[in-house]
């Protein structure tokens, strides 16, 4: 995993950078993320996934709204959160910063939106995609780790799912 | 006779006895002004005009003169001139009217001669100071004077003096035409025989009066002179004989006729009848010098007189002025209702074209052309039954010939826009376009020599530098000029770049060119690209290396085909014989990036063919690690032959379904369609339409059932001929690529899936917001060109239709039930 993580543009450029000194590494590494983006995108429109969605925000290919639909047969079915995703300049080396903008009430969500979901910290690979990211969250919304609760009221009253499914109705904002 | 006019006059002037001294003076003056002939001395004559003068009456002689030839015109002399050119009310020969009209003015000068003599003498007097003579004006009176004439003469003239003059004129100038340039008119009878008829005169020859007819020319052209009436009478008739019989030669030499110039000829031929007019206003010179000298000291008001008393040359310089005139616009006029035709001659036309542009340029018929073009085009070209290619060839002749007739190219680009925008509704104009360029259309060969043309323009003209343009050279646009944002400059007269701004963008003719490439090349199974290599080559000098990008791909995908292939089958030589490959299998591999969306078709070949295509990747895996083939095992063609009881068929080349379907018959003499499409994975339909092929070799036939045998004997009618190419007529245009509609509607889906991901995410949205999302967002491949604004609205619009979007205060958002 850890390979895949390297980005063998900034490798080669420091291991030439004593004999050429690396001028233009920068904006070519800007362009290539662009078109990685770029590409993401295209695949995401092509593949059709119901209940995801997401869209650079404005004319910055950096910065994208995410769209998920709770997904059918779990509580969350029928609710509709937004997200952010703002991909750094080392993307896909680096994770991208993906959060809730619609409040989420739920075991692995705080109240400022962050997620704890593995694939976007540690578990982080140059393979996942915005595609997978989004259906992983929306896989996440279904079946939290309660392990590692970062709400623990939601992790306590998940164990009810009714219960919890008429709390998170309740205070479901748009 | 004239006492008894001059008496009213005088009667007040004399009142009662004494002055009967002055009364005398004034009957022996005027006496001697009208009548010059008696008897009266000199001595006298000065006498009685010293009387006048003294007694203040001199002054009046001026006006008496013209009262009195006011009075005898109006009661006598014009009504017998009208009566006398009428009188012999019809039932006249040619001969006799002209003599008639002769005879008419005749008359009229001898009435007139006495006052204009009268007139002469008031002035010689003058000069001469006799008597103390003063007439204030006098110059002016000989002017008064004929005014008066031609007033009362030409208050209501009857139309009979016009078709007289006319026809005499028309005679004349017959005689004169066939006396001068006898040869040239009527080549084909050079010397008239005896008892014939004189082309000059048209009677017989032994009567004929062309001498007659100039002499009597000359005499009215002397006549008319004289009295200053010759502009008056004749131009109206010498203008409409000019122009008649300028249209009538035109009619008979040119029409129709564009591969020679006329120019010249024509010149040299109004020269001819220039000479003819200056016999007309011949004696013009003579007689009005007089009066000319009167119109320039007095700086005549009225442009008329001094026209009258310009010297003959200056006449006959203005004639052909008007002569020239009158050949131009007859010339522009007869061929912008040719224009057409000409231009469909076109490089043979090119004399016809030459002429054009000179007359066009000294008449202002521009507007005319276009719009007679225009409509041209519209009734003759554009409409459903004329070919595509036609409406092109006809397009490529306009382009060469326009800006022939018109540098500025405003006449192409204003004539042709209709052109333009009916071959945009043209679907397969693109596909024309290509295949010219390409040189495979039978008609147009232009286009693809254009292409080669040395010297080419790039489509991407900067309109910066241009350094070759000398800026003393530039000239304006014609006021007819369409304004637009490109300016002269870029008005481009390139053919090629011209037949590619037919739909604003070259990329459309890019991917129709990359589909017929890639027809090409997949129909052709011996790796030769020569010939593409050349046109893509070409092509690049046009449309920009980036553009040909793909198209380079593709053609080195045939080169490196070429090359392994090779390489496996060098290997399979190397195998014992009992593993050789049951068939040779060559195949082209093709970087699916690069080309354009094949086909898809299933069919599932016989287990042999996939042997061998598994072998053939197999080798293919190991000669290049970490790829693999992906076979389309409905492209390409399979030559074999057919071994039946009685007969071989040999060297049939065909499709694999083809192949496919009588393999099977193989194995199994008979099967039914159900079964066939079975096995080969193929909807029945196509089945059916393959099978008709090998029905029609006599190779198998259809039984009741739906049941298909093999005929091992066949009858002698069913001999082949060898080695042809045998395709079934319905398969003839099929082409390997999907069509323009199919990638079109591709395009329209993928843009769909941005458009509703993007409403999904930022709610609402312009359309300008979305449109320039979708140019920052997606990515333009050879399938997916850009979408301009308009078409994108008209996208929306459809959708808003279909409930798929809404649309309010043009903000667009997707519809809340998701």
């Amino acid at each position: 995993m850890a390979s895949q993580n390297m980005d063998p543009a900034a490798a080669a450029a420091s291991s030439t950078a004593a004999l050429k000194g690396s001028e233009s590494g920068g904006s070519a590494t800007k362009g290539s993320v662009s078109k990685r983006l770029q590409q993401e995108l295209m695949t995401l429109m092509m593949s059709g996934d119901k209940g995801i969605s997401a869209f650079p925000e404005s004319d910055n290919l950096f910065k994208w709204v995410g769209t998920i639909d709770g997904a059918q047969g779990t509580v969350y079915e029928g609710l509709r959160y937004r997200l952010s995703l703002e991909f750094p300049a080392g993307y896909p080396y680096q994770a991208p910063r993906v959060k809730f903008v619609t409040a989420c009430f739920h075991p692995n969500v705080d109240d400022q939106g962050f997620i704890c979901l593995d694939i976007l910290k540690d578990k982080w690979s140059a393979l996942y995609d915005v595609r997978s990211i989004l259906l992983s969250i929306q896989s996440l919304l279904g079946e939290p780790n309660n392990e590692s609760p970062l709400n623990t009221a939601a992790a306590e009253l998940w164990e009810d799912q009714d219960a919890f499914k008429a709390h998170l109705h309740a205070t479901f904002q748009k | 006779m004239e006492e008894s006019v001059m008496e009213s006059d005088p009667v007040e002037m004399s009142g009662p006895g004494p002055h009967q001294g002055v009364a005398d003076a004034w009957e022996t003056v005027t006496a001697a002004l009208v009548s010059p002939g008696n008897s009266l001395s000199e001595q006298s004559l000065s006498d009685s005009l010293s009387l006048l003068c003294s007694q203040g009456l001199g002054q009046l002689l001026g006006d008496w003169l013209l009262e009195t030839l006011q009075m005898r015109l109006s009661s006598f002399v014009v009504p017998e001139f009208w009566s006398g050119l009428k009188q012999p009310e019809n039932e006249l020969e040619e001969r006799d009217r002209i003599w008639v009209l002769l005879f008419a003015f005749r008359t009229l000068l001898e009435r007139l001669e006495p006052f204009l003599g009268g007139l002469d003498r008031l002035r010689m007097w003058q000069d001469e100071g006799r008597g103390g003579l003063c007439v204030p004006g006098a110059k002016v009176l000989q002017e008064r004077a004929f005014t008066v004439i031609r007033a009362l003469l030409l208050f209501s003239p009857s139309p009979v003096l016009q078709e007289r003059v006319l026809e005499f004129y028309s005679r004349t100038l017959s005689v004169y035409m066939h006396q001068e340039g006898g040869d040239e008119d009527g080549p084909e009878v050079p010397e008239v025989p005896e008892g014939g008829v004189c082309l000059g005169c048209g009677v017989p020859t032994h009567h004929c009066w062309c001498q007659e007819a100039l002499k009597q020319l000359q005499e009215l052209s002397h006549i008319l002179s004289k009295l200053q009436l010759l502009e008056w009478v004749s131009s109206e008739a010498v203008t409409s004989i000019l122009h008649k019989l300028i249209e009538q030669r035109m009619e008979q030499h040119c029409r129709g006729e564009y591969e020679r110039s006329f120019l010249l000829e024509f010149q040299e031929w109004l020269e001819l009848v220039l000479g003819w007019l200056s016999k007309v206003f011949a004696s013009e010179a003579d007689g009005a010098t007089s009066a000319a000298e009167v119109s320039m000291t007095l700086s005549a008001p009225s442009g008329l007189s001094s026209q009258a008393g310009q010297p003959a040359s200056s006449i006959l310089k203005q004639w052909r002025c008007y002569m020239h005139q009158f050949f131009c616009r007859i010339y522009v006029n007869m061929r912008i209702e040719e224009l057409f035709s000409i231009i469909r001659d076109f490089p043979e036309s090119k004399a016809a074209i030459e002429d054009l542009k000179f007359c066009l340029e000294r008449t202002n018929q521009r507007q005319q052309l276009l719009t007679s073009l225009k409509s041209a085009f519209e009734s003759r070209l554009l409409h459903p039954g004329v070919h595509t290619s036609d409406i092109l060839t006809v397009y490529i002749s306009a382009i060469k010939a326009l800006r022939e007739l018109d540098p500025s190219m405003v006449i192409l680009q204003v004539a042709c826009q209709p052109i333009r925008k009916y071959l945009r509704t043209r679907e397969d104009t693109v596909r024309q376009i290509v295949a010219g360029l390409t040189g495979d259309a039978e008609g147009c060969t232009d286009l693809a020599s254009e292409l080669s043309r040395g010297d080419p323009v790039t489509l991407e003209m900067q309109d910066s530098d241009e350094e070759g343009n000398n800026p003393e050279d530039w000239t304006p646009d014609p006021t007819d000029a369409v304004p637009d944002k490109m300016g002269s400059k870029r008005r481009s007269s390139d053919i090629i770049s011209l037949l590619v701004s037919i739909y604003g963008s070259k990329d459309i003719f890019i991917d129709e060119y990359r589909a017929v490439l890639a027809d090409r090349l997949l129909h052709q199974l011996n790796y030769n690209t020569a010939r593409e290599i050349r046109n893509v080559e070409l092509l690049k000098l046009r449309f920009g290396e980036s553009h040909m990008h793909y198209c380079e791909v593709m053609l080195k995908d045939m080169a490196d085909s070429r090359r392994i292939n090779s390489n496996i089958r060098e290997e399979e030589s190397r195998l014992s014989d009992e593993e050789q490959p049951p068939l040779s299998l060559s195949a082209i591999i093709l970087s699916s990036e690069f080309w354009p969306p094949l086909k898809e078709e299933k069919l599932e070949l016989p287990p042999l063919i996939c042997q061998a295509m598994e072998a053939y990747t197999h080798r293919y895996e190991k000669l290049k690690a970490m790829r693999t083939l992906s076979w389309k095992p409905h492209l390409g063609s399979v030559t074999l032959d057919v071994e039946l009881e009685d007969r071989v068929l040999t060297n049939l080349t065909v499709s694999p379904i083809h192949a496919a379907i009588i393999l099977h018959f193989q194995e199994k003499s008979s099967w039914t369609l159900e079964e066939l499409s079975g096995k080969l994975g193929a909807p029945k339909e196509l089945v059916h339409r393959k099978l008709a092929l090998w029905q029609q070799h006599g190779v198998l036939r259809e039984e009741a059932g739906g049941r298909y045998y093999v005929v091992e004997t066949g009858s002698s009618k069913e001999k082949l001929e060898r080695g042809m190419m045998l395709i079934d007529s319905d398969e003839e245009r099929d082409s390997n690529t999907t069509t323009q509609s199919e990638q079109r509607e591709e395009k329209l889906q993928l843009f769909w899936a941005y458009i509703q991901a993007m409403l999904t995410n930022l709610d609402s949205m312009t359309l300008d917001r979305i449109h320039s999302m979708l140019r920052m967002f997606v990515a333009t491949g050879p399938v997916v060109t850009e979408m301009d604004v308009n078409e994108l609205e008209a996208f929306l619009q459809k959708k808003v239709r279909e409930h798929q979007l809404m649309v309010s205060a043009g903000v667009y958002r997707l519809p809340k039930s998701n």
